[in-house]
């Protein structure tokens, strides 16, 4: 089966550490992914936002070129990004109107054939636990990780169709496989306020001081995503939540790609750990 | 708060929101649950049970010139907890979509509506996003020139602020899909 990856605009930027882990792990899984040729941006919440049919037909474009380069399942590792993907295609699957208006547009074929999977899917169906646990040469024994999943991974439910929404688990098995454990806290899958970091920082703030000190009342040493906005709130904005609320949180963010990385034996640095800005060499210290 | 309705207004807004929506206003029975789970709540000038039911009542101006339209991160709790199944959520993009195609300027949001904004033109010359570009036009707009810079030096020293980024070669395809659909 070939497999099609589309990166999405945070992992050439903000989130290059996603990226170089992730190709670091499914190197070492010895999982084949291609880029799709000349891909676009998905158009993010902003096309949502303001244009619906738009927010169809950039994603549309995207699978499009996948379907028609032979491809069969997409891995996007952003989550805002495989959400947008998967609601293209759930919409052109509702709506043949608006799906012919698209290709119609694109000057393309298109089936509405693949399937598309976020990172966590995919580690878990490609892969497999299996696999995984087989490649864990230094165990995480004794670290304690709170898995972070945010919305769009989950929500909505119809769409998406993607473990629990309320509740999910599929991170935390990931981290177990690892040897670390997993925490149990309150904030699994609520919202850190998303897109609007730059226009709204003070709700961002609010939203995810709350999820971060949730987390640490829990006893996390360190916090895992699959989303590189997420990331963003979680990990850049974390030194002005501790300024803004006056109590220090201290949770390195890492990207689960990272943390299976350091379970299979490589470096920090080799996993681009050192390009967040909350450091994480105190806290991996007791594991390396 | 009173407010004077037009019954052939209030249809006509109606039956747009509704047809772009797929689903039905009257499908919400005002349990309230969708408000109850909403993250940004406190925020908001009306509650989201609240929008529906003014956008049902026909209270275009105040619904379209709400806070809460643009404060939604459509996070979609709303919808997945919704009993009925109502596109809570959904709502919310077809608001703001009228709103923005009737040239409504947000006065309270204005800030996140150019944020949008910005974005898409981004993505309209570039094909991907250019995040130098887009925080740089935004604050431009916005005049926020300074709020957030102080991250800048660490951002760009962890190699996190790229200085360029790729444009998609195809770039007329992704004009096309523009004039077509914007």
């Amino acid at each position: 089966m070939k497999l099609a990856y589309y990166p999405g605009c945070s992992l050439k930027g903000t989130s290059f550490e996603y990226e170089v882990s992730l190709l670091k792990v499914l190197e070492a899984l010895n999982i084949e992914i291609q880029e799709i040729p000349d891909w676009n941006c998905c158009g993010a919440s902003a096309a949502h936002n303001l244009n619906h049919n738009l927010s169809v037909a950039l994603p549309a474009r995207n699978l499009a070129i996948a379907e028609n380069s032979g491809f069969e399942e997409v891995l996007a590792p952003c989550a805002a990004c495989s959400s947008r993907l998967k609601t293209a295609k759930y919409e052109m699957a509702a709506d043949n109107i608006l799906k012919k208006r698209i290709t119609d547009s694109l000057e393309m074929p298109y089936n509405n054939s693949l399937n598309i999977s976020n990172m966590l899917e995919f580690l878990l169906n490609i892969a497999g636990k299996e696999k995984i646990k087989s490649l864990v040469k230094k165990p995480l024994s004794g670290l304690k990780v709170a898995s972070y999943y945010g919305c769009l991974l989950v929500r909505p439910p119809k769409v998406m169709q993607f473990d629990d929404a309320e509740k999910p688990v599929s991170m935390d098995e990931l981290v177990a496989l690892t040897d670390a454990v997993p925490v149990d806290y309150s904030y699994k899958t609520e919202c850190c306020g998303a897109i609007n970091s730059l226009s709204k920082p003070d709700v961002v703030m609010a939203l995810t001081g709350k999820i971060l000190y949730d987390m640490k009342e829990h006893g996390a040493d360190l916090v895992v995503v699959a989303c590189p906005l997420c990331h963003s709130n979680l990990d850049v904005r974390q030194r002005e939540i501790e300024r803004k609320y006056a109590e220090k949180i201290g949770l390195p963010v890492l990207f689960i790609t990272e943390l299976l990385g350091l379970s299979f034996g490589f470096s920090p640095k080799e996993l681009a750990i050192d390009g967040h800005m909350v450091n994480a060499d105190k806290v991996l210290e007791k594991i390396l | 708060m009173k407010t004077v309705i037009n019954e052939q207004q209030r249809r006509n807004f109606v039956g747009e929101v509704e047809s772009k929506l797929h689903d039905k206003l009257a499908k919400c029975y005002q349990c309230g649950k969708c408000s109850a789970g909403c993250p940004v709540n406190f925020e908001m000038d009306y509650t989201p049970n609240q929008i529906i039911k003014m956008t049902e009542l026909g209270m275009i101006d105040n619904v379209l010139n709400s806070k809460t339209i643009w404060l939604c991160v459509s996070c979609n709790t709303c919808s997945t907890r919704c009993p009925k199944g109502f596109e809570v959520a959904g709502i919310m993009d077809v608001l703001r979509e009228v709103a923005a195609r009737k040239g409504i300027k947000s006065k309270t949001e204005k800030e996140i509506q150019t944020f949008h904004e910005v974005f898409l033109d981004n993505v309209k010359s570039n094909g991907r996003i250019f995040e130098l570009e887009l925080v740089g036009k935004y604050k431009l707009k916005t005049k926020h020139l300074f709020r957030d810079m102080f991250l800048a030096p660490k951002m760009i020293e962890k190699g996190k602020l790229k200085m360029h980024s790729d444009k998609v070669s195809n770039i007329s395809q992704i004009a096309k899909i523009f004039k077509d659909f914007e």
